[in-house]
């Protein structure tokens, strides 16, 4: 049996795909969080180069990618497909599954998928530093790789829960040359507020977004760079779909099912969106599931509403699906997906049925990973493996049916710098968190209206 | 620097545990059966295991009781101490809680008793607010007030008057001798004292919990409690002081071992008896219960709130039993226990629940009937 499917350097896609031109709900606008009227171009310019401010507002369905950007994506792209032949035979399942392995980038996660292009256009335009935050610390070490790639500086604001977990990611930034504060911080006015009503607070992501926009918006010389949510971070990653489209070619081979891990949304769309064409032709039976933490589960459990990007209030307002800004997600391991909404683009396509999402435990989420680790080797990232765990169940129910399904799970990165995670599942640490739905929507239901 | 030198009451109950050996379930107002049974003093042996940690401490000045009551294991330790309280010979509950109030009259910043559920008791009707510490040596050990061990209070006590440990309210609780000496346990909440305590340094809560404080989480309860408390149901609020925080944040003051309710920011009914939720069932539509697990075993239903029993919760159904625990005390508990006295109910309440631990947030943990023998 075949285990890897390698595309040629020379066969990194040369465009993104861009969903926006095949969507059938056309997007509702970001709002301005001060007037609340749609925001324009001007307006995000404070804050973004030109170039991405158009990647966000275009509908065109392909974008060029830019040569400089390409030659710098040689250094890990094409990423493998493997085929999960040990873990298909642990499981004795007549299903075939197959995943898609962003680790083997530098930075060991997909986020540099959208950090380089992102510093890029930033450089371009003359901007000389970035500020970002960091749930995780993925996205945090690709911004710094990206921009030292490119002579930028870089400074990184991360949640304090993931700072003080994972140590060494910020080590790693360091090594590439940014700075990394834990968040909340004594850096900004918003992060001093917030260590002065909540001195022992695990932190946000939507505290850490404050901070890096309040940071960028104070500095004319520093941008902003987001990891997820915004469309043209959707856009950079759909490199990770266009390419698996040809894997899935050279394998004679096509999904019946999708899985990947969804926080504010980067991955899965990037990875799932350049098959929505396909499922809204002719195959329609396509599944493509966002995969979630019952922790914090937006999609699965939030309000598809306008609501602020940011625990602030600075970030515009999106239409998504919330579980309001002021929500601050419980310091679950898969720090990366502590996030109280979803990309736009991606709840518009939930909202209209098109892709559907399902909410996991950690216990069982880290119970998958180590038998994946086992199987295949790599030991993924906790957020990853928030995808493995339901891929597995439908690989059993395949058993069951005798069906020989084709499933495919995104795997984002590698889980390395997340050993204490590991540690506390096997030392039967590790808290279920479950998010109360129903009360909360007994306590919005008489809200006393402002 | 000078160190500040820090002032213990220290008393032993003689006779605490000393039924344990010889099959009685607890030794209260039955010393003299138990020493007829042959039973050992155990509670000596227990208290100088801590008082040994202790005596290498130097700034350390202990009030004490006469005799077994305590003056006996400091001077074998070659502790500093005072005798503050001069002992009966055949020392009763009466000498504990004067003792612990004439160590009260010497400011001492924290008192140290080796006993058990009962002697927990006596010394917290003196203690009142002020900071106490169990050694556990008694038969039974349901209050939160005991360290886990002799060598554990001692790190507890020290910590405490350094002043590097903080001290948090907890239930006292004591189990009926009488039924428990018959087979069966009855447990009630007698009081809510105060001791101090260690967060748990293990890796998960190290970095989610121990620089936010237990009393915040209490407040993110209460908070999110106030907003989901809006919607016109009756809430009747079982014992214990998450559930007080919540009446106190809607300005109410509630009985804090007693059973409430409210509706609508109001004070329905104070300190009711199971008589009278049924009648507010009969005129309620809608009627919900919030209940916290008592003492050091996670009872959340059957002890310390026998009021709602398992005839309220049949009419309340279960959907709409609410529970809520700080986080700090749920990672305490390896699992929530329930004895409504109702063999059905308690297995229909059994399995993975919901525990609100915050503003929005929650944890599923698995409850248990306690019919089961091990408890």
């Amino acid at each position: 049996m075949k285990i890897k499917y390698l595309l040629d350097e020379e066969e990194i896609p040369k465009k993104w795909y861009n969903v926006a031109a095949d969507m059938p709900t056309p997007l509702d606008p970001p709002l301005h969080p001060g007037t609340l009227k749609p925001l324009t171009a001007a307006d995000m310019e404070m804050i973004f180069p030109k170039a991405l401010i158009r990647q966000e507002m275009s509908t065109d369905r392909w974008i060029d990618i830019p040569e400089e950007v390409r030659d710098i994506y040689r250094l890990w792209r094409p990423t493998p497909l493997y085929r999960a032949a040990a873990l298909e035979k642990a499981l004795q399942t007549p299903a075939k599954i197959y995943y898609k392995y962003e680790g083997v980038s530098p930075a060991g996660s997909h986020k540099p998928n959208t950090a380089v292009p992102q510093a890029y256009y930033n450089m371009k335009e003359g901007i000389e530093r970035l500020a970002t935050e960091t749930g995780a610390g993925q996205w945090g070490s690709a911004l710094s790789l990206a921009t030292c790639l490119f002579g930028l500086k870089c400074t990184v604001y991360m949640v304090r829960s993931s700072f003080d977990s994972k140590p060494y990611r910020k080590s790693a930034m360091r090594v590439w040359g940014a700075d990394c504060f834990a968040s909340p911080s004594d850096k900004t006015n918003f992060g001093r507020k917030i260590l002065a009503e909540m001195p022992g607070t695990p932190g946000s992501l939507g505290i850490a977004i404050s901070e890096a926009v309040e940071d960028a918006a104070s500095h004319s010389d520093t941008n902003y760079a987001l990891g997820s949510v915004l469309n043209h971070v959707l856009l950079h990653q759909t490199i990770e779909g266009l390419e698996l489209k040809k894997q899935f070619d050279l394998a004679d081979d096509y999904p019946d099912i999708m899985y990947g891990c969804c926080g504010g949304g980067s991955n899965f769309p990037g990875m799932v969106f350049p098959f929505i064409p396909d499922k809204m032709k002719d195959k329609k039976d396509l599944r493509l599931v966002a995969c979630e933490p019952s922790a914090c589960p937006s999609l699965t459990k939030g309000l598809y509403a306008y609501d602020f990007g940011d625990t602030a209030g600075m970030c515009p307002v999106l239409k998504m699906y919330t579980l309001g800004h002021d929500f601050i997600p419980p310091g679950i391991h898969a720090g990366g997906l502590r996030y109280h909404g979803d990309a736009p683009l991606l709840c518009n396509l939930v909202h209209d049925g098109l892709i559907e999402a399902t909410a996991l435990q950690q216990t069982e989420v880290f119970e998958a990973a180590t038998l994946f680790a086992r199987c295949e080797g790599i030991i993924p990232a906790p957020e990853a493996a928030h995808a493995i765990k339901p891929a597995i169940d439908e690989a059993r129910r395949c058993k069951k049916t005798g069906e020989a399904k084709t499933i495919f799970i995104s795997l984002t990165g590698h889980g390395h710098f997340d050993m204490a995670a590991y540690d506390a599942y096997n030392d039967g640490k590790l808290v279920d968190y479950e998010y109360p739905a129903d009360l909360v929507k007994q306590s919005l239901a008489k809200l006393p209206k402002a | 620097m000078v160190a500040r030198v820090g002032k213990i009451g220290f008393l032993i109950n003689p006779i605490a545990g000393m039924g344990g050996a010889v099959g009685l379930k607890g030794t209260d107002g039955l010393a003299v059966a138990a020493r007829a049974r042959g039973a050992k003093p155990l509670a000596a042996k227990r208290a100088r295991a801590c008082l040994h940690l202790l005596s290498r401490e130097a700034d350390l000045l202990f009030f004490t009781a006469s005799g077994e009551m305590g003056e006996d294991e400091l001077k074998e330790c070659g502790l500093q101490y005072t005798v503050a309280y001069v002992a009966a010979e055949e020392s009763s509950s009466q000498d504990t809680k004067l003792a612990c109030r004439a160590f009260l009259e010497n400011d001492v910043d924290l008192i140290i008793f080796c006993g058990g559920d009962g002697t927990a008791r006596d010394v917290a009707s003196s203690a009142g607010n002020h900071p106490i510490l169990g050694i556990p040596a008694g038969v039974k050990m349901h209050s939160g007030v005991f360290a886990i061990s002799p060598q554990a209070a001692a790190e507890l006590a020290l910590g405490f008057v350094r002043g590097e440990l903080k001290a948090r309210e907890t239930e006292i609780v004591d189990v009926d001798e009488k039924l428990y000496r018959a087979g069966e346990l009855q447990t009630w909440l007698y009081a809510i004292a105060r001791a101090p305590y260690q967060p748990v340094l293990v890796q998960e809560r190290k970095r989610i919990y121990v620089s936010v404080s237990e009393e915040e989480f209490k407040d993110q309860i209460a908070l999110f409690a106030a907003e989901f408390m809006r919607d016109g149901s009756a809430y009747i609020l079982g014992a214990g002081t998450t559930t007080a925080r919540i009446a106190e944040l809607l300005g109410l003051e509630k009985t804090l071992l007693g059973v409430d309710v409210i509706q609508e920011g109001k004070l329905l009914l104070k300190d009711a008896s199971e008589r009278d939720l049924l009648a507010l069932l009969d005129k309620e539509k809608s009627v919900k219960v919030i209940v916290s697990p008592i003492g050091a075993q996670g009872f959340i239903l059957g002890r310390g709130s026998q009021q709602i029993s398992a005839a309220v919760l049949q009419r309340v159904g279960e959907e709409n039993l609410i529970i809520v625990s700080t986080p700090h005390k749920l990672a305490e508990l390896p699992q929530l226990l329930v004895d409504t006295g109702d063999e059905q109910m308690d297995a229909t309440l059994a399995g993975k629940r919901m525990v609100v631990t915050g503003y929005r947030i929650a944890q599923r943990k698995d409850t248990a009937a306690a019919s089961a023998p091990h408890i």
